[in-house]
């Protein structure tokens, strides 16, 4: 072989490598974009103003004095509880033009065998959690996909993992109306350590959190070790009437 | 209207919760008051506590009507309850006094209501503040009634068996509407009572059967607490190990072959050169 060939053969070796390093480099996303602290911290915010010592909150200790106006105790009929009017407003769709994902958004609960969100078996359906928040009210309103599935192959949510801080979300409702959200953070929790009091609190700011699986897979198991989590926040100003 | 005198009442000790940790401060207990004793124009009723007479601490509550909830300092109470513009300082209470020991952390409801002869009385319920799981609902039903022993169907079903004053039934079931109907206890006729009840996720919806079915005053009166819900366990959502964080195999495979050319036409060229 001559030495020119060898020479050849070492600077393409030099260039694959760093070309292989580079790729791996860009083609994997950062775990964490955006301000997860922020998102989190304005999830927790109390329903109620917080108290304090200089704020002590109202116990009622003596009867009101009669001339005080009004009794300090309120008091409600103890009537049935209403039944819900019509059809409450639920989303319907999801838009991602990040990811050129345009799914439909079925309502799920709770797997009754597992303690989990219900999550349709397919790689289609996007699940909104309807005991939650509705995407826009206050609270986390939470929608979940798969990523894949043994059977089908890659889900709608497959490159949620590479959804960027400042992508729009869009969510479309059974009325025809469309709330616009604003991507703030994605990151990735172990699924043990997954702060579930906070995806799925119904106080504090509005939130959308779109949720899939991720990080490392176990064969034996068939499951992945992580969930990857995006937080939105609404954008008003965006939102769409009504379809017609 | 009913002649209601002094009655005989038994001192109700309400038993400590472990589930206390909805209320934030542990020295504190949660009162709600239910009137549940039927006469002319509801039996508007003005209540006091601890013998303090300036003024109602519940003034004017009617049949069916609670008041509350309100928290209060854990401790002992006395409650007398009038009928309304009465002059506590020169009658006697038509119901009381009523001793009410508070724990810390305790959600009770006090209630005022017919036995099941049609006498008037009280009694204490210790209120289950503890998590519901996710996706479900807390129901209970409190027979306070002059009624005979029911059952409770859900749905056609039985859900409370043989329930009977003063007692109450509970359960955890899933959020949903449900049909009920209060039956004499193993029947399904006459249908002494009959709604659509809708009992939200993480919500206690406590029913509460009131009045009198031979004066025909039979009733319910709704309790609920919310925010008892909990978070579902974790989020499912892939099953085939496409998405994983794993080095691609192309470019292992390719980066394994540049290692190879690199080391092969590395030593070649170094033993050439050192030639």
């Amino acid at each position: 072989m001559s030495r020119n060939t060898l020479k050849t053969i070492f600077v393409i070796s030099v260039v694959t490598l760093i070309a292989v390093t580079a790729s791996y480099l860009i083609g994997t996303e950062p775990a964490t974009v955006g301000d997860v602290g922020a998102i989190v911290d304005s999830l927790s915010e109390p329903s109620l103003p917080t108290t304090s010592a200089l704020d002590p909150q109202p116990i009622v200790e003596t009867p009101p004095d009669a001339e005080a106006g009004g009794p300090s105790v309120p008091v409600s009929p103890g009537l049935l509880p209403d039944l819900p009017a019509g059809d409450p407003v639920i989303p319907v769709g999801l838009k991602l033009g990040s990811l050129g994902v345009d799914a439909p958004v079925v309502p799920t609960g709770v797997n009754q065998r597992t303690g989990q969100m219900a999550v349709p078996n397919n790689v289609r359906d996007v699940a909104w959690y309807q005991f939650g928040s509705v995407p826009g009210e206050r609270g986390s309103a939470v929608m979940a996909a798969h990523v894949d599935l043994a059977s089908e192959g890659p889900g709608v949510f497959f490159n949620l993992r590479t959804v960027d801080e400042g992508d729009v979300v869009e969510v479309e409702f059974s009325n025809g109306t469309v709330r616009v959200f604003r991507v703030e953070a994605r990151t990735a929790y172990q699924k043990d350590e997954l702060p579930l009091d906070t995806i799925f609190a119904r106080e504090g700011s509005p939130v959308l959190t779109l949720i899939t699986c991720g990080g490392g897979f176990s064969e034996s198991s068939g499951s992945y070790d992580s969930n990857i989590v995006v937080y939105a926040v609404p954008i008003p100003d965006r939102d769409l009437g009504s379809a017609g | 209207m009913r002649t209601l005198g002094r009655i005989f009442l038994v001192a109700v000790m309400l038993l400590a919760l472990p589930a206390g940790a909805v209320l934030a401060q542990s020295t504190d207990g949660t009162v709600t008051v239910l009137h549940g004793i039927p006469g002319d124009g509801g039996f508007p009723v003005d209540i006091y506590v601890n013998g303090d007479y300036t003024a109602p601490f519940i003034p004017g509550l009617t049949f069916t009507e609670f008041a509350g909830p309100v928290t209060l300092p854990a401790a002992d109470y006395s409650i007398e309850i009038y009928a309304a513009g009465a002059d506590p300082t020169a009658t006697d209470p038509a119901l009381g006094p009523l001793p009410v020991t508070l724990p810390a952390g305790a959600n009770a409801t006090i209630e005022a209501h017919l036995d099941e002869a049609g006498a008037a009385t009280a009694s204490v319920f210790v209120n289950d503040i503890s998590e519901i799981a996710a996706g479900e609902t807390r129901l209970t039903v409190r027979h306070t009634a002059s009624a005979p022993t029911v059952d409770v169907l859900a749905n056609d079903g039985v859900l409370f068996s043989a329930l009977s004053n003063p007692n109450q039934a509970s359960g955890d079931v899933p959020a949903a509407t449900y049909n009920a109907k209060v039956v004499p206890t193993g029947a399904t006729e006459p249908v002494v009572f009959e709604a659509d009840l809708a009992l939200p996720e993480g919500t206690s919806t406590i029913v509460y059967a009131i009045g009198s079915l031979a004066d025909g005053n039979f009733t319910v009166a709704v309790q609920t607490i919310t925010g008892l819900g909990a978070a579902p366990a974790g989020v499912p959502t892939g099953t085939a190990g496409l998405a994983t964080d794993g080095f691609p195999i192309a470019l292992a495979i390719a980066g394994a072959l540049a290692m190879v050319g690199l080391a092969g036409s590395g030593v070649a060229l170094s033993r050439r050169s050192s030639n």
